[in-house]
């Protein structure tokens, strides 16, 4: 657990309790900044798909008012989004146009909380909506697990559901815990070197990335972790080259969902030949996320995500775990919806 | 004109530009992350070309052989390809500032791999960038001809317009895209050869050869077209005719070094000024010289872009960066940069 994380945890949900019985409450957003809010927020417009999956498992749907214009991802999503909330393709929508989000699409939602990503405290989307609209905005910045597990609390606050927030955040942990219930116990002379293949091929996840603690967990230890560059292995995507993999040599490659690419490339295709003395190469251990939604990483999937992982990572141990019925009762107990037949529960 | 008449120096830079790639390969080949002693490095090589067996790992062979050696003859083909596509374009627009992307290649090339990469994958990156950077240029040639008649003027502002038109193309799909996508596309604009490989050699070796050739083989033809339409047609050359036969050959070149690593820019600007700031203006020597220094120079840059720093830098970003200080140099210390 990251020690920050917690702290932040913590002063939210008392900066939030403290003042509940008002409906405004003051809450700290993931850059660190003092935001007021009503609790219910009762106009949210959602200009990020994650932190909207989020809410979607905690608060009222009616309650969002506007979502990102998004069309092309919306395409590709297949996702419950329409069956949680029936008036979802109804939703106004907001445009993003080279970075700016669209002011006047977003004062046509008139909202009382805009929930955006963010980097810095000085995104200029965050200080045009601020002090153009007068409209607060609540910075996401996912950087760890303990961040994505945070944002449970974060929407709790949003829809002044606590409860459902630990309903929530108490079933993500269940089913974290059907991977690191194993894992856990793994010791380290078997837990795989793990290099991990964003879509631009020899970037990878640093030592200090959210998907640095997925591997950890899932019980693989990320290969960047034995970098001699520090540099590299501070950065939250470092691009290494392929002689520096070869010497790192892990005995697995998982790569992020790649349409461009398949496993069976790495390790029989004309352009990879150079890849053929890593160990995971050798051993065929090239793995990939199947489906980016279903086993995203930085949402409340992140469960499925970890044990998609796991499972590819230690076979042996979880061979008796049946990844359809864990998909589909999780997506239950979390939106009450089955899955993949998205039918109400 | 002899190289060795006007300054008996020069003969000695002359002959060295033209044995620079080797030299730039062999330094190349003896550095890398994966640490190799130089003399196993020339003890496996020897072995290998005369086909004898060795007791080194399996895997010396693989990073000198698969890792190094691909890239640094891909290199040597872009170098060579962006600079001789360079000097043409410059030849034939009578321009110092032109570079190999002038019609719009470069905007066509980047519109094509961001429509592979984020919205067609089905569609092979390489491939799409080529079809699209040859499309960008042939249109800005049909946009640029009316009567039989390519105007220069109007050849360089049709590649300001299939240019813009691209880029805009690219940046609506830019916006569209989600972030994992966008890093993708971004990383294939600023051009990188981390990705060599011998197959990727030889799907771009025979259109660059076929381009690098025929302007190789016509490179005089450039000093008379430098001169302008008319001095052309006075010693009884068809201008049009080789006007598209350079433009052809040369997009042809830059088009198929392009579509497989990106978009490198600077080289194809700057290494044929460099050449020309020494030996002046005259093609028969600018060419070859541009082949043979572009492609040293290129293979040095990513000696740096590969180990210069702690994790792989896009080699573009570093032609800019070492070439610009170089080439600043240069134009001080020559009367209008050899143009005159």
């Amino acid at each position: 657990m990251h020690k920050g994380s917690v702290v932040a945890a913590l002063l939210c949900l008392v900066l939030a309790v403290s003042s509940a019985c008002c409906g405004e409450v003051t809450i700290k957003d993931d850059l660190g900044r003092e935001v007021k809010i009503n609790s219910p927020s009762e106009r949210v417009v959602f200009m990020m798909e994650n932190a909207l999956k989020t809410y979607y498992a905690v608060g009222d749907p009616q309650n969002i008012v506007a979502l990102k214009d998004d069309k092309w991802m919306r395409k590709l999503l297949e996702d419950i989004f329409p069956v949680i909330d029936p008036d979802f393709e109804k939703k106004l929508t907001v445009s993003v146009t080279g970075g700016s989000v669209d002011l006047e699409s977003l004062a046509k939602a008139n909202p009382d909380l805009v929930v955006l990503w963010a980097t810095t405290p000085d995104d200029a989307n965050i200080k045009a909506i601020e002090e153009t609209l007068g409209v607060p905005v609540f910075a996401i910045f996912v950087r760890s697990i303990d961040d994505v597990i945070h944002q449970v609390d974060t929407m709790g606050v949003i829809s002044d559901r606590m409860e459902r927030a630990a309903e929530v955040k108490g079933i993500m942990h269940d089913y974290m815990n059907i991977t690191t219930n194993v894992t856990s116990s793994i010791p380290e002379s078997e837990r795989p070197k793990v290099y991990w293949m964003w879509t631009d091929v020899l970037g990878t996840a640093g030592v200090k990335s959210g998907i640095n603690d997925l591997i950890e967990l899932a019980g693989g230890v990320n290969v960047m972790k034995f970098s001699e560059n520090e540099t590299a292995m501070m950065m939250e995507h470092p691009v290494v080259n392929l002689e520096m993999l070869i010497k790192l040599n892990p005995d697995v490659i998982y790569m992020w969902y790649n349409e461009n690419l398949d496993p069976e490339d790495i390790l029989t295709g004309e352009d990879f030949k150079g890849w053929k003395d890593i160990n995971a190469v050798k051993n065929g251990r090239v793995y990939e996320i199947r489906n980016p939604y279903l086993f995203d990483a930085f949402s409340p999937r992140m469960p499925l995500a970890l044990l998609h992982v796991a499972m590819d990572l230690h076979p042996d141990r979880f061979k008796d775990v049946d990844m359809n019925k864990t998909i589909d009762d999780f997506h239950v107990e979390m939106w009450g919806v089955h899955y993949p037949s998205m039918e109400k529960a | 004109m002899t190289v060795g008449s006007q300054m008996p120096y020069k003969k000695y830079i002359y002959i060295f530009l033209l044995i620079s790639p080797l030299i730039a390969m062999v330094l190349s080949l003896l550095i890398g992350k994966f640490a190799i002693a130089p003399g196993d490095v020339i003890r496996l090589v020897i072995f290998n070309l005369l086909a004898a067996e060795t007791s080194y790992p399996g895997v010396y062979h693989t990073v000198i052989f698969e890792v190094r050696l691909p890239r640094i003859f891909l290199g040597m083909l872009v170098g060579a390809s962006l600079s001789v596509a360079g000097a043409a374009f410059q030849g034939i627009f009578r321009n110092p500032l032109v570079s190999p992307y002038i019609l719009g290649l470069s905007s066509g090339a980047a519109f094509g791999a961001a429509l592979a990469l984020a919205v067609a994958p089905q569609f092979p990156v390489q491939i799409s960038a080529l079809f699209f950077s040859l499309v960008a240029v042939g249109f800005a040639y049909y946009i640029a001809t009316s009567r039989g008649s390519t105007p220069i003027i109007s050849l360089l502002l049709a590649g300001v317009i299939v240019s813009a038109v691209f880029d805009s193309l690219l940046s609506i799909i830019q916006m569209a895209v989600n972030e994992r996508a966008l890093q993708s596309i971004v990383y294939w604009l600023m051009g990188s050869l981390a990705a060599a490989s011998w197959s990727k050699i030889y799907s771009a070796l025979p259109m660059s050869l076929l381009g690098c050739a025929v302007i190789f083989l016509l490179r005089w033809r450039l000093n008379v077209l430098a001169m302008g339409d008319e001095e052309a047609r006075s010693v009884g050359m068809n201008p049009e005719l080789y006007k598209a036969v350079f433009v052809v050959a040369a997009s042809l070149a830059a088009s198929s070094v392009v579509s497989v690593v990106g978009i490198i820019g600077f080289v194809g600007l700057v290494i044929p000024h460099m050449i020309r700031m020494i030996f002046g203006p005259d093609h028969t020597h600018l060419i070859p010289l541009c082949i043979t220094f572009g492609a040293a120079f290129m293979v040095l840059v990513d000696v740096i872009a590969r180990v210069g720093m702690g994790f792989e830098v896009p080699v573009g970003v570093i032609t800019t960066l070492i070439g610009a200080p170089f080439f600043a140099y240069l134009l001080r210390s020559t009367r209008s940069g050899g143009w005159e």
